[in-house]
């Protein structure tokens, strides 16, 4: 593996953003960054975005519409009983459970959204760079192809402060 | 900008970030030591106990508790509402202090959302078993069925009440989870033992760490974290609906809500104080949950204390100033003078005096005075439940309908059980679940260190 990448190795959060933004001002991205905690520098600098907050609300808006008809259709449609002269369509009570059930189901679709597009689920092995990356060391992962003439550069600014492995 | 320096340090003595690690999972790769299976024995017995108390209630039937016509609801209920009321302080830390951007939370997030699954567990098990055939507990799911009325009534509270409890327990459970994926990742990379980082690498799901996961994990926090935040306040509203909603005197107010809520955050951030002083007492956690973090947990109480406070005096003042007899016969002559009297003064005294303790800073920076509060606080909520419950059920209209109420031995053992799984389960989160949100910590690290962290002074902060 080691063949094609180069591992900057730092020791903390600022170097590390110090170094990925001078690699990205060379017109570089490193392929991957790998961190014990969220960098906000760098998941900002990095070119994946994330819709997950988006899939969020429209499950909640067809979660929604889903249970308030459900109940709806269930209580007034399908089989209307009387509850001591209370009308069919209690609107207000139904609130409550689609609000619960709403958020119930918010969270499990979004849950299962993350887990297909971070890739992270039971049984799933995981790719490994470096053994610290999960503990005190700040990993960024280049391209060895993707640097072409600028590899010296490169090192130099990742050896400013970190390592190279 | 947020400035930490109002709380003093969030982690005592310059750690760097693998000695982080190392501290949090020190216990986990150590030896077990003698008192955690002194103490896992004691618990497993009482919840043994509670099994056997399990199997009298299903097998004998619901006679076998103290409850009656009049007082149907006994310690059954009174416990289910204490602990829901427990379990709501974990969401309560992760959510509301993270709107509130409060650092420090990152230190208690953790044993706090524990105590949440483990409480909510307990707490279910109540109304499952009150039902009194708890193997037709599905007849509450709505499904299409040939039992004559097709649909659950939706219009019920205790309907409400079993779709909040299941949806607040699943919940709880994948956010306390999702949490905990990257701390599992840092013990399988860090393991010795082979079985360690097969176990823990299974549990970590494939984390790396790597800017694709964190982006996402980000976003589902956010997700889960702003729309938890309105499951706390609906749960323990829909928990109150199920008195408030009857027309009993007492019971039928609408401060009960508001109040149910507050009373929930209350009992539970109680509950966190025992925990996190136990974990410093045992695990020598000082460092990470300093004196400053225990106290600014204590100012938490003394305001919520204050809101207990006046809550009570307002069920009291609504209850002259409505004029109804019932009401003020009930306030009057049963809970404040009569013969509930002793479980109304100790609830009183318990949440809306003793912790106002905790204005001087000596007791707030006292251990033992915290920890001993704490439990106060606990059983001060406990009768407040007990005072809600049977209060208003053994005294209402007909007086030919009073009856007196006393558990029996099966219903004390069954919430012997409760706490013997309580226990049990936050002993095995402290030998195999790193107590401390050791990631989110780290991210808070830098915080201690000048400029923040940073290479360069920033101009403003």
């Amino acid at each position: 593996m080691s063949k094609n990448y180069i591992l900057g190795v730092f020791n903390d959060e600022a170097t590390l953003v110090d170094a990925f933004e001078k690699v990205k001002e060379k017109g570089i991205l490193p392929l991957e960054v790998y961190t014990p905690y969220p960098v906000h520098e760098i998941l900002e600098g990095m070119p994946t975005k994330t819709r997950i907050t988006h899939a969020a609300f429209f499950y909640g808006l067809f979660a929604a519409t889903g249970i308030l008809g459900f109940l709806t259709y269930a209580a007034v449609i399908d089989w209307p009983l009387q509850y001591g002269g209370k009308p069919f369509n209690a609107f207000p009570s139904f609130i409550v459970v689609t609000i619960v059930a709403t958020i119930l189901s918010i969270t499990l679709l979004t849950l299962f959204t993350f887990s297909a597009r971070a890739q992270v689920f039971p049984g799933k092995k995981p790719e490994i760079f470096h053994e610290r990356a999960t503990d005190d060391k700040f990993v960024m992962v280049i391209d060895k192809e993707s640097m072409g003439d600028k590899s010296k550069d490169i090192e130099s600014i990742i050896l400013e402060f970190g390592e190279i492995e | 900008m947020y400035n930490s320096a109002v709380r003093g340090r969030l982690i005592d003595g310059d750690k760097s970030l693998s000695q982080i690690s190392q501290e949090i999972i020190k216990p986990i790769h150590a030896k077990t030591p003698l008192w955690w299976y002194a103490a896992m024995l004691v618990s497993l017995g009482m919840f043994g106990f509670g099994l056997y108390c399990k199997y009298i209630t299903i097998s004998t039937g619901i006679g076998t508790w103290g409850v009656n016509n009049s007082v149907a609801w006994g310690w059954a209920i009174i416990n289910f509402v204490w602990w829901i009321g427990i379990g709501h302080a974990g969401t309560a830390f992760s959510i509301f202090l993270l709107i509130l951007r409060q650092k420090w939370r990152t230190a208690i997030n953790r044993a706090a959302e524990a105590m949440t699954v483990v409480a909510v567990f307990c707490a279910s098990l109540f109304p499952l078993l009150h039902m009194g055939r708890p193997w037709l507990f599905f007849y509450i799911f709505p499904y299409p069925n040939t039992r004559g009325p097709l649909w659950v009534n939706f219009n019920s509270p205790l309907f409400w009440d079993f779709v909040a409890i299941s949806a607040y327990l699943l919940i709880s459970a994948s956010f306390w989870y999702f949490g905990m994926v990257p701390d599992f990742a840092t013990i399988r990379d860090t393991a010795k033992s082979k079985i360690k980082k097969a176990v823990y690498g299974f549990f970590s799901f494939g984390w790396t760490g790597s800017s694709k996961e964190w982006l996402r994990f980000e976003a589902l926090s956010f997700v889960l974290g702003g729309i938890a935040a309105v499951l706390v306040v609906s749960v323990h509203s829909i928990v109150s609906t199920d008195f408030a909603v009857s027309v009993k005197p007492g019971w039928h107010t609408t401060i009960f809500p508001p109040y149910f809520v507050v009373g929930a955050i209350f009992s539970g951030f109680a509950m966190v104080l025992t925990l996190v002083i136990t974990m410093r007492g045992l695990y020598k956690m000082n460092d990470f949950i300093t004196d400053s973090h225990v106290d600014a947990v204590c100012r938490v109480l003394i305001f919520i204390s204050l809101i207990m406070g006046t809550a009570y005096m307002t069920e009291i003042f609504m209850a002259w100033y409505s004029g109804s007899d019932y009401e003020t016969y009930l306030f009057f002559r049963t809970r404040l003078f009569g013969e509930y009297a002793y479980q109304f003064w100790i609830m009183f005294v318990a949440n809306a005096v003793v912790p106002q303790l905790f204005w001087f800073k000596k007791m707030r920076r006292n251990m033992w005075v915290v920890f001993t509060i704490s439990i106060i606080i606990n059983i001060g909520m406990w009768f407040e439940r007990f005072n809600i419950v049977v209060t208003s059920l053994s005294r209402d209209y007909l007086p030919s309908g009073w009856a007196p109420y006393s558990p029996t031995w099966v219903e004390i053992g069954f919430f012997i059980g409760t706490l013997g799984m309580f226990i049990a389960g936050v002993l095995l989160f402290f030998r195999f679940i790193p107590m401390i949100a050791i990631s989110e910590l780290k991210s808070v690290a830098k915080f201690d260190k000048p400029n923040h962290g940073k290479l360069k002074a920033t101009s403003h902060e």
